[in-house]
């Protein structure tokens, strides 16, 4: 007899967009099958289509709202491709101030108020004792972040106080109690401390963002052949508020943020030894960023099935996109075969049509990409910037390279990004000052729109905060005739395909033990550590299919 | 140490409040079965002839005792001192029950449709909607059965209204037959009263669970509406098996229980020595300092009886009643009646001392009638002749606070002031049983032209402008009322502000900010910090449809209030799928507890467009895969309130955008309402909707809107108008093309395809992540993100005008 039970959770709470899970799990509660669902389809390369190139970047930037700029800049990219426009150096590195710190915003984001809450229980905290709080988080960094008795006692009594009055805002109905939370009350505390701080903290950040980009989210200075802020750009005091907004934010990430990921590291090590959440083991990174002179800050390669000696170059004519199990015909068309009665999704024949979410390819296989991606790639590849702090971490949390492919890894990497990054911003902040002092302000190439190719191709690949970004157009008549895009999430949250392959959402959620399938906590943290972006996600396929192929590398 | 009450009257209400002031420190909670805080029962009959609603009889609470609201207890665990309810538990250390007391009928009348008793909101619910075309029969004529009977008299719907008496008196045995008669006439002078003396009812028909026909001794009435104004006893049931109980629980002098931890208050217990069982709000409010004094070991007073003052007043009779605790049936009775002024005094003597008096219509000074029997001074007859006269300091006005209406008048025409909350800072007249309140209001009202016409006067604009704040203040003491579990109340911010951890300083730089954004008199500006405090009250659901979360992450990035304290102190987003911990069935339970046990409380805040096409399908939500319409439906149905936030929910947005493949439109559309508010703009300005949310709780009705039910205040001024870059325009001084020397300049952007000429909101004053920058300041111009349509028309970096004549 087969005793599978299936589990539905919708909503998957605090991620951008409309994501459903459904794993089957046997009598012990281990998931032996999962299926992932993006639940929203919009549309935006269909609105696209028979627009002006250069309006594809406002459009494209509306994909995400969390991504943030991560579309605007892909599309833009992609059309200057197209028509092989070169950017000043100046409007690259602006690009690069705005894409940094939306990195260290979107990881604390994520951390903090998206994912801690998979670690962290809540109501444990209020019973901590403020001076072995303090204590505890002495433990993994020499100057704690806020670490006073008085500030814990404050935490503790605004919890109380949350408590008291019934009124817990988004705290209400949390799985608070659940057995596989592991953290003492003590460093439940330092945890929701900081989580209080963080929301501070992407506030400030945000300032950082909206200095060149105008605001954000959508940032609103980014065009065709370079960028509008260069009155900011030239204004010392601009240029000032932007460091030191870094600056404040590296206190955080080196004071808070990476010890808390040690902490985490270390109470969770035997999930981590017992590798849960790891996916099958390939991983993309297309690299990008650059460093200095030819070297980037992040390196691109191609990992199969967790072999890190031997890392494989990126390729792009490998790519291709697969709709077998997705609401598409092979032409690109809508064909949405609705849900179960009971809303469930139609998983029962391997060729029932499940999701929004396409299914794209590397070399046939499902890759798995972001930040984890990227530091193991970027590490083996012996890129110098970024091996210090991972050396750092693994050395710290007693920890090697290979233990980091797994839930806590993800964010570990994370964690370990925002920090070199910080460093990455002073250099890049410093480039640019060398460039005004010599005179270079330019900020915009400049091109006469009318005298451009009417008919062309582009595309971009971009690394962005949850992995690897791919915008591709089809210009005719100097109009878009084809707009296609592959997000990070959907490279992760694919579905599965003819090939059976599952992608690395639903790779990592087989053979996780549920405790109680009424409260799957367990799906959630596995989940969450992709910091999956569904309205990203979501994309037609390009009706050329195959035809990817056949656009020309250029790398960032 | 925990205390609880049960109980969700006066007393309890009493009791808590009492031992906060005593002990802040102490852990208090009321646990009532009532569905509503604590409200004052001797102003039922204003519910009846809807004079008044729940709120405004409810009864101030301090905000740090813990309300538990449809909670009846059932069940005392002595040993490990718990009380159960059908589904909770509470742990005490000291317990109070102050259940009070519950009336008596002749019949249960649950079940009957057109039955009632006379006892809590719910009966004056029942009364009001079944007794409208029927014969009204009140069985009882004492205090309440008279009070009940006038109230009824004045509803114009009901014609025939029967009183059925069993004695043949009314009021009390031992008042005259000239005052009953007087009473009689007040009551029977217009016809619609019949009163029926020495009757009952024998027999009923009742049919479908309603009685079709009544007789009594005397009567035979057809089609009537049954109110049961008859006695009252102790509320007590689900304590006799673990308490000593006789009439009622049993205490003794310190209204103490046979268990030490236990105490008794009200009408609910009976003093054992005494053989006593309170009657009066002034009798419990003594034994609920009797108790406190002994339950905190301070200052501990026994109860002892004191002299009692009943105040009855119905249409055109006042009837006083002074008690002594001895009055007894042995007395000798002095009458001093003037049919001139309809006004009877009746002295009851016993040994020549006062023991009893009831005046109707009676002007003499009360105050010194309850010494007099206090004192038990021999009394001269001849001097209660001559007191038959006003007192110099007119009729007495509060009985609990000995407030007379002289000197109600010389605080008014001393201090200026024209309203009863004014009154608070002089006297406490109106607000210890609350039964006076109408005749302190009166009282004021009706002096106010003795003030000195040199004091300073109020121009015509200071008037509208109170009468404005007045409004406002009506609207945030309802919202205080709405959740019952911190109910703030205006007149105590102080431990209002403490039990929700806010700082002063925070406040105050709020507050400024959102008076002045909200263009508003700085004299709102204590109003706008009571509305901040009483936002965390209204629940916020806030729902994702076809969106990208970008209104949600810039609402997450406002400032000034900071986003921390946005969400933890001052609003109570409940349901909010980017931030909220809970998933799948989890989340959805929170949101069904929300729309369907806060119905017409909660506010709805939708970002993302409706996808219409293919059903609906394009977006499913939810462990059933509810459709986005149909879920947008389920939520807005019983909302306060909707607000739509950013583009997408104000017209499709983006998503809408040619050739808006999903079928998407705005919320309004889609629910076809025109009652929504929009707050336009990819991503809105999260201060808009702070602000939005704020006027919404201040000022009843929407807030004045444009054309798109754009709240006026934001999006009036147009961009171009605002803008800093307008000199340049005027100058003539334009960027011609993306970093040229205008560029870096920060010259005009029109040239470069700025729409700020054609969008409408307070971009450049407001601007986006703590004022840091907007669009026009970053150089590239504004594209128009608060218009209709505005992907089609506005999102390019071209002129407008080109753009038309190439079409």
């Amino acid at each position: 007899m087969n005793k599978k039970k299936k589990i539905v959770i919708d909503p998957i709470t605090r991620i951008e967009g409309h994501l459903r899970a459904e794993v089957e799990v046997d009598e012990d509660g281990v998931v032996k099958e999962a299926y992932v669902s993006g639940q929203l389809f919009r549309g935006i390369e269909t609105i696209l289509k028979n627009r002006d190139p250069r309006d594809a970047g406002l459009m494209a930037g509306r994909i995400c709202g969390v991504c943030t700029n991560s579309h605007f800049r892909g599309a833009i990219t992609c059309v200057e491709d197209a028509y092989s426009i070169e950017v000043p150096k100046n409007a690259e590195i602006i690009r690069d101030l705005v894409s940094m710190a939306l990195f260290i915003q979107d990881h604390v984001v994520h951390f903090y108020h998206l994912h801690s809450l998979d670690f962290v229980d809540v109501t444990s905290a209020l019973a901590a004792d403020a001076k072995l709080t303090s204590k505890e988080a002495h433990k993994y960094s020499d100057r704690p972040f806020r670490n006073s008795h008085a500030h814990y006692k404050q935490v503790i009594a605004k919890l109380q106080n949350f408590v008291k009055a019934g009124k817990l805002g988004p705290f209400s109905n949390g799985y608070w109690g659940h057995s596989d939370y592991k953290l003492t009350p003590e460093q439940n505390l330092v945890l929701i401390s900081h989580y209080l701080e963080a929301l501070k903290f992407q506030t400030n950040i945000s300032k950082a963002i909206a200095i060149f980009g105008g605001k954000t989210p959508h940032p609103q200075t980014l065009v065709v052949g370079g960028v509008t802020s260069v009155a900011d750009m030239l204004n010392p005091a601009r240029l000032n508020d932007y460091l030191f907004i870094i600056k404040e934010a590296k206190e955080f990430v080196d004071r808070a943020y990476l010890p808390d990921m040690k902490l985490i590291a270390t109470a969770y090590r035997d999930e981590i030894k017992a590798g849960l959440g790891r996916a099958n083991g390939n991983f993309m990174c297309v690299g990008g960023y650059e460093f200095e002179g030819e070297r980037k800050l992040f390196c691109s390669g191609i990992v199969y099935n967790h072999d890190l000696e031997n890392i494989h170059e990126f390729d792009e004519s490998k790519i291709s996109e697969e709709v077998d199990r997705a609401w598409y015909k092979e032409d690109g068309e809508i064909e949405y075969t609705d849900l179960n009665e009971d809303g469930s999704l139609k998983t029962a024949k391997n060729d029932d049509k499940y999701s929004w979410i396409k299914a794209p390819r590397y070399d046939g296989k499902t890759m798995e990409t972001g930040p984890l991606a990227r530091v193991l790639i970027s590490y083996k590849k012996e890129n110098k910037l970024i091996n210090s702090f991972v050396d750092e971490f693994l050395k710290d949390t007693e920890l090697e390279l290979m233990d980091l492919s797994c839930t806590i890894g993800r964010n570990a990497a994370r964690a370990i990004e925002s920090g070199y990054i910080c460093e990455y911003i002073l250099k890049l902040v410093s480039r640019l000052i060398q460039n005004i002092k010599y005179y270079d302000t330019d900020t915009w190439t400049k091109y006469d729109f009318e005298k451009l190719p009417k008919q062309t191709k582009g595309r971009s690949f971009l690394e962005v905060p949850r992995g690897v970004l791919c915008h591709f157009v089809n210009i005719k008549e100097a109009k878009i005739d084809n707009y296609s895009v592959i997000a990070p999430t959907t490279w992760n949250a694919t579905p599965k395909n003819f090939d059976g392959l599952r992608g690395a959402y639903e790779e990592a959620l087989i053979g996780i033990k549920i405790a109680d399938t009424s409260k799957p906590l367990e799906v959630l943290k596995v989940l969450h550590s992709f910091d999956p972006c569904l309205a990203c996600a979501v994309h037609i396929i390009d009706t050329n299919g195959n035809e990817l192929s056949s656009y020309k590398i250029k790398t960032l | 140490m925990r205390v609880v009450i049960v109980g969700g009257g006066i007393a309890a209400t009493y009791l808590a409040n009492n031992i906060k002031k005593q002990n802040s420190a102490l852990e208090v909670t009321i646990v009532s079965d009532e569905k509503y805080p604590p409200y004052d029962r001797i102003h039922l009959c204003r519910l009846v002839d809807d004079k008044k609603d729940i709120g405004s009889i409810a009864l101030p609470l301090d905000p740090t005792v813990k309300l538990e609201l449809n909670q009846k207890i059932i069940k005392i665990d002595k040993e490990n001192k718990r009380v159960f309810s059908d589904n909770s538990m509470y742990s005490y250390d000291k317990l109070i029950i102050a259940t009070g007391s519950r009336p008596i009928s002749l019949f249960d009348v649950e079940t009957i449709k057109n039955a009632a008793v006379f006892r809590s909101a719910d009966d004056c619910e029942i009364i009001k909607s079944e007794m409208k075309d029927r014969d009204v029969v009140i069985v009882g004529g004492g205090p309440i059965g008279l009070e009940l009977l006038e109230t009824i008299n004045q509803i114009d719907d009901v014609s025939n209204i029967i009183l059925i008496l069993r004695a043949k008196h009314l009021y009390d045995k031992n008042l005259s037959s000239d005052s009953i008669k007087l009473i009689q006439e007040c009551y029977t002078k217009n016809g619609k009263i019949k009163i029926s003396y020495e009757d009952e009812i024998v027999d009923k028909v009742i049919k479908n669970n309603e009685i079709i026909f009544l007789k009594t001794k005397k009567l035979d009435i057809q089609n009537p509406f049954l109110v049961f104004g008859t006695g009252i006893e102790p509320n007590i049931e689900h304590f006799r098996d673990t308490l000593r109980c006789n009439k009622g629980i049993l205490t003794n002098l310190y209204m103490q229980t046979d268990d030490e931890n236990i105490y008794a208050v009200g009408e609910c217990a009976e003093i054992e020595e005494l053989n006593f069982v309170a009657g009066h709000v002034k009798d419990c409010t003594q034994e609920a300092n009797c108790a406190i004094s002994h339950l905190l070991q301070s200052d501990m007073q026994e109860f002892k009886r004191e002299v009692s003052i009943d105040m009855l007043k119905v249409g055109e009779f006042d009837l006083v009643d002074v008690r002594s605790p001895k009055f007894s049936a042995n007395f000798e009775k002095v009458v001093i009646a003037s049919k001139k002024d309809n006004r009877i005094d009746e002295y009851f003597l016993e040994d020549t001392k006062l023991v009893r008096f009831i005046g109707i219509n009676s002007n003499v000074d009360i105050g010194y009638i309850e010494n007099l029997i206090n004192d038990e001074d021999e009394v001269d007859i001849n001097y209660l002749y001559q007191n038959r006269l006003v007192g110099e300091r007119g009729r007495l006005i509060c009985s609990c606070e000995h407030v007379y209406h002289k000197d109600l008048v010389d605080i008014v025409t001393e201090t200026g002031i024209g309203s009863f909350s004014e009154l608070a800072n002089y006297s406490q007249a109106g607000r210890v049983c609350g039964r006076c309140k109408s005749m302190v209001e009166d009282v004021i009202k009706e002096s106010q032209h003795l003030i000195d016409p040199n004091m300073p006067k109020k121009s015509a604009q200071d008037i509208k402008l109170e009468q404005e704040i007045e409004k406002v203040q009506k609207r945030i003491d309802k919202f205080n009322t709405l959740h019952p579990r911190n109910n703030l109340s205006a007149d105590n911010l102080e431990s209002a502000m403490e039990s929700l951890n806010i700082a002063k300083k925070e406040v105050n730089s709020w507050v400024s900010m959102v008076t002045a954004n909200m263009k508003l008199h700085p004299n709102f500006e204590d109003l706008v910090e009571k509305g901040v405090k009483t936002l965390n009250k209204v629940p916020i659901i806030w729902l994702e449809l076809a969106d990208c979360s970008g209104n949600s992450e810039a609402f997450i990035k406002s400032t000034n209030p900071a986003i921390e304290d946005l969400i933890f102190d001052y609003i109570s987003l409940d349901y909010h799928e980017l931030l909220m911990s809970a998933s799948g069935d989890q989340s959805e339970t929170v949101l069904e507890d929300i729309i369907t046990n806060q119905k017409g409380e909660y506010v709805l805040i939708v970002e993302g467009a409706v996808p219409l096409a293919m059903d609906g399908k394009y977006l499913r939500i939810g462990p059933k895969g509810e459709t986005g319409i149909e879920l947008l439906r389920k939520c807005a149905k019983d909302a306060a309130l909707v607000l739509a936030v950013g583009s997408c929910a104000f017209d499709g947005g983006v998503v809408a955008a040619a050739p808006n493949p999903t079928g998407a439109v705005g919320v309004a559309e889609a629910l076809g309402r025109d009652d929504i508010i929009n707050i336009s703009g990819c991503p809105t300005n999260p201060t808009n909707i702070v602000g939005t949310l704020l006027s919404y709780i201040m000022f009843e009705e929407l807030p004045a809107l444009d054309k798109y039910n754009r709240p006026l205040w934001a999006y009036e001024g147009r961009i171009h108008d605002n803008c800093e870059r307008r000199g340049h325009y005027e100058l003539g001084e334009f960027v011609k093309e993306w970093g040229d020397e205008g560029a870096k300049k920060g010259y005009c952007l029109f040239e470069m395809g700025c729409k700020g000429p054609y969008a409408h909101v307070n971009c450049p004053t407001m601007k986006f992540n703590s004022s840091t920058s907007w669009p026009v300041q970053a150089g590239h111009g504004c594209m128009g993100c608060t218009e209709l349509g505005f992907f089609d028309k506005f999102a390019n970096e071209r002129k407008y005008v080109e753009e038309q004549n190439n079409e």
